[in-house]
């Protein structure tokens, strides 16, 4: 999918982790790539949001051999307590498994990475998912205090970002692009590459050109009612 | 402003400051925090008030009295936390002020659970205060209508000098979805507040009171007849509905809410099935569109009320198709959602879903 002059072909590390504003979309891109590059376990570190968490789809990913590992209590997918299993330090300890963590949102949601301080000799990826369509986040500006404040707040720092950029149903590839001109400029300013571009399968097509690697996406939390 | 992604909570409150609310008093309860937490951030920032209570009776009872000031007022909780407000809400429909109540349900009853739910159908059209009062109450189906009924409530609630409840389910309040802000609110001539209790340098010579205790019985059945009249020009001015699908429908379902955006793909299933289906999807749970039941055809084969409760809008069905059509329910609760087969295999099987 990817054309030479645009491309950075990604070799995910082992450990990645997605942060973002909230909202941005996390938890479908943690779908999304999880069952793409078949990795071994999906952690759910959201202790923000109520619904729409990634622990809602064990059962759906277990169907692909992944393993969600998330919270310990009885009813976790119907509890909102910030509580999370000390299972989330497995990925580290066998480092020929390859996991996803779906943070929650903001410096808020990626407070949970403090957790991992012993752990910085690892070599992790921490990707930062951006929608430009969300209010917080549509200006380079905003997105570059968002990543300072991430930093800030996990003691890591962001190794590449994700655009995100859509409007869920209604939208287009001009939104997309328009998304990659304002992430072109925090790339540049911040010398960060864009790993991934994501499209929504309905509106995606062969001949499409965007920053890093393509990533055709299925929406697993939106009922076709929704 | 161009078209943005947000959450409905997020809509919501940001809606309301396009609305022109002065001020937010509130409790935090799941699922409804992000209304709180968003307004906490920009009414500051803004020179408004948001203010944390120590609970949601404290909470409403700013709401009476910044209300009373003549200030654009608003508070927002779910269920239970609801519950607890039903105090206050009484007296300000009693004290006639306008605010604006923002009810994010979730399963119950009791402390329930934080899953999706209409089962406070009852709480927001019969209210659990005392006394003959009743709010205006929206139910939005997606983001861009909660967005324009919130700037709209506040105009609503200064027209009438009543409270208006935004009721969602929890669905509405966490999901996302495209929306736009620019969209027109129909434009009302607003009466001055000449009632507020704002200091006597705004009216010198008239003492503003706002109350609602009348120990004299005389005047306080005069003071229900004036509220009664009241919600009856609410009922002839601001009832709303949709009909979806009404050409020569074979059967009626009647949703709201969540529950309506279930229906409109079961409905879209039936169609293909070779079964037309229309649906009745009130916009104001009061004033109820008793109306919009004049133009079933009379060969319709029935009703069905679907909810996410047991069975408390089916009340207002009832009395609206008053005899004429078999009445079926169906619903789901506790925070169950059901996919569209489910009103789809309803529909087929409507006989047995017949309760009057």
């Amino acid at each position: 999918m990817c054309k030479a002059n645009y491309c950075t072909f990604i070799i995910m590390k082992n450990i990645t982790f997605l942060t973002g504003y909230y909202g941005s979309g996390k938890s479908e891109l943690a779908m999304n790539l999880s069952i793409k590059e078949k990795v071994d376990y999906v952690v759910d570190l959201d202790i923000i949001n109520p619904y729409f968490r990634t622990r809602e789809q064990e059962s759906l990913l277990s169907q692909f051999g992944i393993e969600t590992i998330s919270s310990d209590l009885d009813y976790k997918i119907h509890i909102d307590m910030p509580y999370i299993s000390k299972r989330v330090f497995i990925p580290f300890n066998n480092q020929e498994k390859r996991a996803i963590y779906d943070l929650g949102g903001n410096d808020q949601g990626a407070k949970l990475l403090r957790q991992f301080d012993n752990y910085h000799d690892t070599e992790i990826d921490l990707f930062l998912v951006v929608n430009v369509f969300r209010p917080e986040s549509g200006d380079p500006e905003k997105i570059i205090k968002l990543i300072n404040q991430i930093e800030g707040m996990s003691g890591f720092k962001i190794t590449g970002l994700i655009n995100n950029s859509n409007l869920l149903r209604d939208t287009t590839i001009e939104d997309i692009l328009f998304g990659e001109e304002i992430i072109k400029e925090v790339s540049k300013k911040k010398n960060l590459p864009i790993v991934y571009t994501a499209v929504w399968e309905n509106i995606y097509a062969d001949n499409l050109v965007f920053q890093g690697e393509i990533l055709k996406l299925k929406l697993y939390f939106r009922k076709n009612w929704l | 402003m161009a078209r943005v992604l947000m959450k409905g909570n997020e809509a919501i409150a940001l809606a309301a400051i396009k609305g022109g609310v002065d001020a937010f008093y509130g409790y935090p309860i799941t699922p409804q925090n992000e209304i709180p937490e968003y307004l906490s951030k920009h009414l500051l920032a803004n020179g408004k008030v948001f203010l944390q209570s120590e609970s949601e009776v404290s909470a409403i009872n700013m709401v009476y009295g910044a209300a009373g000031a003549g200030k654009r007022v608003m508070t927002s909780s779910s269920s239970p936390g609801i519950a607890l407000k039903q105090e206050g809400i009484s007296y300000i429909a009693a004290a006639e002020l306008p605010c604006v109540i923002v009810s994010v349900m979730r399963g119950g009853p009791g402390l329930g659970g934080i899953q999706p739910s209409q089962a406070d159908y009852y709480q927001a059209t019969r209210g659990g205060g005392n006394g003959d009062y009743q709010l205006i109450v929206y139910a939005p189906e997606s983001i861009q209508e909660a967005v324009d009924v919130m700037k709209d409530s506040f105009n609503i609630a200064d027209y009438y000098r009543n409270p208006v409840m935004v009721l969602v389910d929890g669905l509405i309040g966490q999901m996302m979805e495209s929306v736009d802000f620019d969209y027109p609110v129909k434009e009302r001539k607003l009466p001055e507040k000449d009632w507020a209790t704002n200091g006597i340098i705004n009216h010198p010579g008239r003492r503003n009171v706002a109350n609602s205790l009348y120990l004299d019985p005389a005047l306080l059945e005069q003071h229900n007849f004036k509220l009664q009249a009241k919600y009856n020009q609410i009922k002839k001015n601001e009832t709303r509905f949709e009909l979806v699908n009404f050409d020569n429908p074979e059967y009626v379902i009647v949703a709201y809410g969540t529950m309506a955006r279930i229906c409109r793909s079961a409905i879209e299933m039936l169609k293909k099935d070779g079964i037309e289906v229309g649906m009745i999807r009130p916009i104001t749970l009061f004033p109820y569109p008793e109306k919009a039941f004049d133009q079933i055809p009379k060969k319709a084969k029935g009703i069905l009320t679907c909810e996410l409760s047991m069975g408390q809008m089916l009340d207002d069905v009832l009395i609206a198709n008053n005899g004429r059509h078999k009445v079926g329910f169906f619903g789901r609760t506790g925070g169950m959602v059901p996919d569209p087969e489910e009103i789809v295999d309803a529909i087929k099987s409507f006989n047995e879903r017949v309760v009057k």
